[in-house]
């Protein structure tokens, strides 16, 4: 059922996308940051992917100059979008629009890695302090 | 008349955790509210990085004073997975035994607190001691009533003896003839429903928008429970009916919990006539192999997520958790409109949140 949708996502916006086995136990497709409003169009209004539980960002060793950002989508398996930011301008679209239980998930990637979501009015923190000035927590080597 | 922003909180009587309300009314009208976070927030994801897996286990257990056990099961299955190991059959119903008795104990503090806030102070003496029942089973087999240390990475801490299983039945007989007498208070005493009936309603749609899960869902009529569709085990192995209710007001919301309560017990039930023979440990590795795993659980308030990646050396890389109370908290400001001030209290309560688990 998944590679129907995942073939369907690359029909409707017209090219290929890597599928990895990056996560042991659900599917994962790695998308240009720009096609992610497309991608979450097509998941969300043809394919019912209405359940985003979380977004996880994440800076790896193996890639330290990039943050990504993982969609997790669940519609009776585990569904991921994978996306890679530049670690030194991290912006992305909000998908605010499409599924509004978003707002908490961008606001806590936006303080803890310092990625900008456009398309938005403005990312409040929601888990630090409003007067917190130490940037962004997680924005670290992994193991300080 | 003129709109006046009323705070509640982050210290306040209402709540039993700190979190910040602001609250638009108009006379006994209120407009809308907004709400902020982070009041207990203690980096534990980042904390998690600069502790080994095992060191990490009883940092995980503090996530929540409430669910902390299924937050471990939820982390140890996802090391395990990562590992490739498989714990005994006999460790995964014990696990699974603790999940249920955590979701009863819970969901009866959940009702007690509502009862509280509707001014129903008997009813929520008598479901706390209630709920005590429930603490003494747990306190009995794992050594602490809230924080249960049951779980390690690679099965449970304690067995059950030949005396366990008929003192968990004795206890949760006696348990099952309050809950029948709680679910008659709930279903006819006119003060519940007058207060919570047609309050706060949320459409399946709006559920599905804001990603709430758990009973909050269920009492929408959103058909969905992780024991069933996304199984960790031995769920798979157990029958038990998932409960909804189509109303999906305050007072759904309440049947929704304490038909939850009757299921759990008849599961608990299950677990020990069934419980395999058997070790309840195997050896685990310290040092896990590198890669990525995402595992979900139900917890008491709905799904529970965890990703973890490892990079192959003894503590985790990343450590993501997605506690359900945060999904709930999202539809918070939405609820809180279109009712009046006197249903403030009813609303914050019915939804069930858990600020400790959602602020981590």
């Amino acid at each position: 059922m998944v590679q129907k949708v995942i073939s369907d996502i690359e029909s409707e916006i017209g090219k290929p996308y890597q599928q990895l086995e990056s996560i042991i136990n659900e599917h994962v497709l790695q998308i240009p940051s720009e096609d992610l409003r497309q991608v979450v169009k097509v998941l969300t209004q043809k394919h019912g992917y209405n359940h985003l539980s979380t977004i996880t960002a994440q800076i790896t060793k193996e890639d330290p100059d990039y943050i990504e950002v993982l969609y997790h989508f669940w519609k009776g398996s585990g569904f991921t979008l994978l996306l890679r930011l530049e670690k030194e301008n991290p912006v992305i679209d909000s998908i605010i629009d499409f599924i509004p239980g978003v707002d908490f998930y961008e606001r806590e990637v936006a303080e803890m890695y310092g990625v900008h979501f456009n398309l938005r009015d403005g990312t409040p923190p929601l888990l630090l302090p409003d007067d917190w000035t130490e940037g962004p927590p997680m924005l670290t080597s992994e193991k300080e | 008349m003129e709109k006046i922003t009323i705070p509640i909180g982050p210290q306040h009587p209402l709540l039993k955790e700190p979190l910040s309300l602001l609250i638009d009314i108009m006379g006994e009208n209120v407009l809308g509210g907004d709400l902020r976070l982070g009041y207990v927030h203690r980096g534990i994801e980042k904390l998690a990085q600069t502790r080994n897996y095992v060191q990490n286990v009883p940092l995980i257990e503090r996530v929540c004073g409430i669910c902390s056990h299924v937050h471990t099961t939820t982390y140890c299955y996802a090391v395990e997975k990562l590992l490739g190991i498989e714990i005994p059959a006999r460790a995964q119903y014990i696990r699974a035994l603790m999940c249920e008795l955590e979701r009863i104990h819970s969901h009866l503090l959940w009702l007690g607190i509502l009862c509280k806030h509707i001014g129903l102070d008997t009813i929520f003496m008598h479901t706390w001691h209630n709920r005590e029942m429930v603490l003494d089973i747990m306190e009995e087999l794992s050594g602490g009533r809230v924080s249960h240390a049951a779980n390690k990475i690679g099965g449970v801490r304690f067995d059950l003896d030949q005396d366990h299983g008929p003192m968990v039945v004795s206890i949760l007989n006696k348990l099952r003839v309050e809950i029948d007498k709680l679910r008659d208070v709930v279903m006819y005493e006119p003060t519940i429903r007058a207060r919570t009936q047609g309050v706060a309603p949320l459409s399946p749609e709006e559920i599905r928008q804001f990603g709430v899960v758990g009973p909050v869902a269920r009492a929408s009529g959103v058909d969905v429970d992780f024991r069933r569709d996304d199984p960790l085990p031995p769920y798979d192995q157990l029958k038990f009916s998932v409960v909804t209710n189509q109303a999906g007001d305050a007072w759904a919301r309440t049947l929704v919990r304490v038909e939850e309560i009757e299921e759990s017990m008849k599961i608990c039930g299950q677990i020990l006539q069934d419980l395999p023979d058997g070790s309840v440990e195997i050896r685990a590795s310290r040092r896990v192999p590198a890669g990525q795993v995402v595992v979900r659980a139900e917890a008491p308030r709905g799904e529970l997520i965890y990703f973890l990646r490892s990079d192959g050396s003894d503590s985790p890389a990343r450590l993501k958790i997605r506690t359900p109370s945060l999904t709930a908290l999202s539809i918070l400001p939405k609820q809180l409109s279109e009712i009046q001030v006197a249903d403030i209290p009813v609303v914050i309560a019915g939804v069930d949140l858990c600020i400790a688990c959602a602020d981590r």
